[in-house]
């Protein structure tokens, strides 16, 4: 199976491929782009709440000073996120006012207006009235201050000692503890839960990227006529085994380009990472990911290579190759569903499930312990998948490198199967 | 000896049966043409020899051999369909076809730029083969299906498609190979060019094997029983010679037809002795194109007899 012609063709494969100048630069742009997006956000939020202007109207005019002294000591106000004009008024005149700035918060110059009723010192419900309510990051900055001020005076004449209303003040701090085999229980920040969802973004590109690839190698020979010139010196089974490994190597040296960078990254004594966002990311995990992608790969790549054999042009591919596009874009919205939590039932199953542990499986490895015999078996499961599909994708890509004319029925596909080719 | 033998050949697509129980033999040192109209069968059973196509029934055999990946590496294969790696450059590309035939190294590099500059593509060496122009890019093709050193040669159609310098170039590759001792086959549907060319052919028609042999052979045994004569006097004393068949008056020419095709030299003596002016005597052999047509041309008069007449 494996000679000097098989060899001259990943070779061709890998030239063509990894040592193709996009390749390289998307290789590099990827992470960065992840970076950039990151940035991008981070740049996107702070500048969004920049200077929004609000009044804030309480109906006990003698908390006004409260919430004034209160408002001024947070980071969104002396960051400048957000200025308050603070006035006190009763319902009545509230609605009269409403009414008067009704232009203002349509015209966008006056984001919206805070009213806290005097019933809210005993219910906590205060009413806010905008274009667009629904603002989550307002909500969750403005809940803490507010809420202290509702504490203080309701337990200002209740003889309690600072210490009481501290307590009282402070919210839950939810610390994880990883429990694992290791001697150990060690802290755990957020890092697990980036690398988990990194690993799953990275995979999914990567696998998005060599596929397709792989797909409009083969539709280019076939467009091109020049797989026949090929069979004449190599079998069908001889190039196509040649154009997978091709694929499968260029695919592993992209995953190890990333995983290397973030590991050296995460190791690097050079960049700090704050504590709560440390990756705990171990040589192991890496080789087993690389291999676990590879096996994934060449099964992947069977099967996009048997449906650019289908095919004649891209656009046909396109809408052929869907289900095969599921089991990539399923398996990935499980991994990213563990984000969530990692222990729900169907992840197990999913991390060994053919096609599907390409991704779930380094992403859960990243997030919880998973025993040897079930990352073993993953590995195994996909090669005996390999094993009972390509015999049959070989055929159909046998047949169908040398077809050409209208496309095929996919009851015809079926047909070609029974030929003797 | 039979350099290639074909036995038996049957490929089946659906229910179309592509090649029917096919078999002839490729003798040594010969240019064997494949012969037939489009669709006759001739790309199929070409593909079944290369090994592309495995045959329903039947075997190609190989100096006593049945064939495989030696005879894959001894072949130079010329398809009608010729392709390119479009992002490859031409050295490269010729290189990674000597590879695939298991030739590699510093030998072949050096044919490869020899043939680049026989062929006037050495300075082209570093393109990419896409922004060669069409012309160029079928040179490529020729000296990749050459460069290494192939036994055999197998041109599908090799004509279709090639400019007329092209075309020239391939016939002196092809003769070039012929007198290096090669076996080279081809197909066409072009009965001039296999005239000129083959010394044996095999003629397919819807899959079967109609007619098979060395061409002069053939052309003997189907040459014109028909001679034309022009001429001065009487030839009244014909009618009852024992040699002719029938005899017809054009005006201009009369048309002869003899019992058997040998006699034509016998007429000429006959028409001399008795002070008869011959003018012109027109006893040429026949062509394969009227053997192909009165072979293959009446079962149906449609389009596809009208084409190969036209081509």
């Amino acid at each position: 199976m494996f000679n000097y012609r098989v060899l001259a063709i990943i070779k061709r494969e890998l030239r063509e491929k990894l040592f193709s100048k996009a390749f390289i630069i998307l290789t590099l742009l990827v992470p960065g782009m992840i970076f950039i997006f990151g940035g991008v956000q981070a740049l996107l939020y702070s500048t969004e709440s920049k200077g929004l202007k609000f009044d804030l109207v309480v109906e006990n005019r003698e908390l006004l000073e409260d919430f004034q002294k209160e408002f001024s000591q947070q980071g969104f106000v002396t960051k400048k996120h957000y200025v308050f004009n603070y006035m006190a008024m009763t319902r009545e005149d509230f609605k009269i006012h409403l009414q008067n700035k009704k232009q203002m918060i349509i015209d966008e110059k006056l984001t919206g207006i805070l009213f806290i009723p005097a019933s809210a010192f005993k219910d906590k419900k205060i009413e806010y009235y905008a274009k667009t309510p629904q603002n989550i990051s307002l909500s969750r900055e403005l809940e803490r201050p507010i809420n202290k001020i509702f504490l203080d005076i309701f337990f200002k004449n209740k003889s309690l000692s600072t210490e009481d209303l501290d307590f009282a003040r402070s919210g839950v701090d939810f610390t994880g503890f990883k429990v694992s085999k290791d001697e150990k229980i060690a802290q755990e920040g957020y890092g697990n839960l980036v690398l988990s969802y990194a690993l799953s973004i990275l995979l999914y590109i990567s696998l998005l990227m060599i596929g397709q690839m792989a797909m409009q190698s083969v539709i280019e020979e076939k467009g091109s006529k020049i797989v026949e010139v090929i069979l004449s010196s190599v079998s069908a089974k001889e190039l196509m085994t040649g154009k997978i490994l091709g694929s499968a190597i260029t695919g592993v040296a992209q995953m190890a380009v990333w995983l290397g960078t973030i590991f050296a990254i995460s190791s690097s004594a050079l960049i700090a990472l704050p504590p709560e966002v440390t990756l705990n990311i171990k040589p192991e995990l890496v080789i087993y990911v690389l291999l676990n992608f590879f096996i994934g790969l060449v099964l992947f790549v069977g099967l996009f290579s048997m449906m650019g054999a289908i095919f004649d042009n891209s656009q046909d591919a396109a809408s052929g190759n869907m289900p095969i596009m599921m089991l990539i874009i399923i398996p990935f919205f499980i991994a990213i569903s563990m984000m969530e939590n990692p222990n729900k039932p169907y992840i197990e199953i999913a991390s060994l499930f053919p096609f599907a542990s390409i991704i779930v499986m380094p992403a859960r490895l990243a997030l919880v312990e998973v025993p040897v015999w079930q990352q073993v078996l993953a590995v195994i499961i996909n090669l005996l998948t390999i094993y009972a599909l390509f015999p049959l994708a070989g055929k159909i890509y046998r047949i169908g490198i040398l077809r050409t004319g209208k496309k095929p029925k996919w009851s015809e596909v079926v047909k070609w199967l029974k030929y003797k080719y | 000896m039979y350099a290639l033998e074909v036995k038996n050949l049957t490929k089946t697509f659906d229910k179309l049966v592509a090649v029917d129980n096919a078999s002839f033999e490729v003798p040594e040192g010969s240019i064997f043409g494949l012969i037939g109209r489009n669709g006759a069968g001739k790309t199929t059973t070409i593909r079944m020899m290369m090994g592309i196509y495995l045959p329903d029934n039947g075997e190609v055999v190989l100096r006593g051999v049945k064939v495989g990946q030696e005879f894959k590496n001894q072949v130079g294969y010329l398809p009608e369909e010729r392709g390119l790696y479009k992002k490859m450059k031409v050295l490269e590309t010729l290189l990674y076809f000597a590879e695939i035939k298991g030739k590699s190294g510093r030998e072949v590099h050096k044919r490869a730029e020899e043939y680049l500059k026989r062929f006037e593509l050495y300075d082209r060496r570093l393109s990419k083969v896409e922004d060669l122009s069409k012309g160029n890019q079928q040179k490529l093709q020729f000296i990749s299906t050459v460069l290494h050193e192939p036994e055999f040669i197998i041109l599908d159609e090799p004509y279709s498609g090639l400019d007329p310098i092209n075309t020239n170039l391939l016939r002196e590759i092809i003769i070039e190979m012929k007198q290096k001792g090669k076996v080279i086959i081809f197909s066409t549907h072009l009965m001039d060019f296999a005239e000129k060319m083959c010394d044996h052919i095999v003629m397919i028609d819807h899959g079967k094997i109609i007619l098979k042999g060395s061409l002069k052979e053939i052309k003997s045994k189907y040459s014109q029983k028909n001679v034309s004569l022009t001429y001065d006097g009487d030839i009244s004393f014909l009618k009852s010679n024992p040699i002719i068949d029938s005899i017809a008056d054009y005006g201009n020419t009369t048309g002869i037809k003899l019992k058997e095709a040998n006699q034509a030299q016998q007429l000429l003596r006959l028409l001399l002795d008795k002070n008869v002016t011959v003018k012109k005597f027109d006893a040429n052999d026949i062509s394969l194109q009227e053997i192909f047509i009165e072979l293959a041309g009446h079962e149906d008069n449609g389009t596809n007899g009208k084409e190969v007449r036209n081509v």
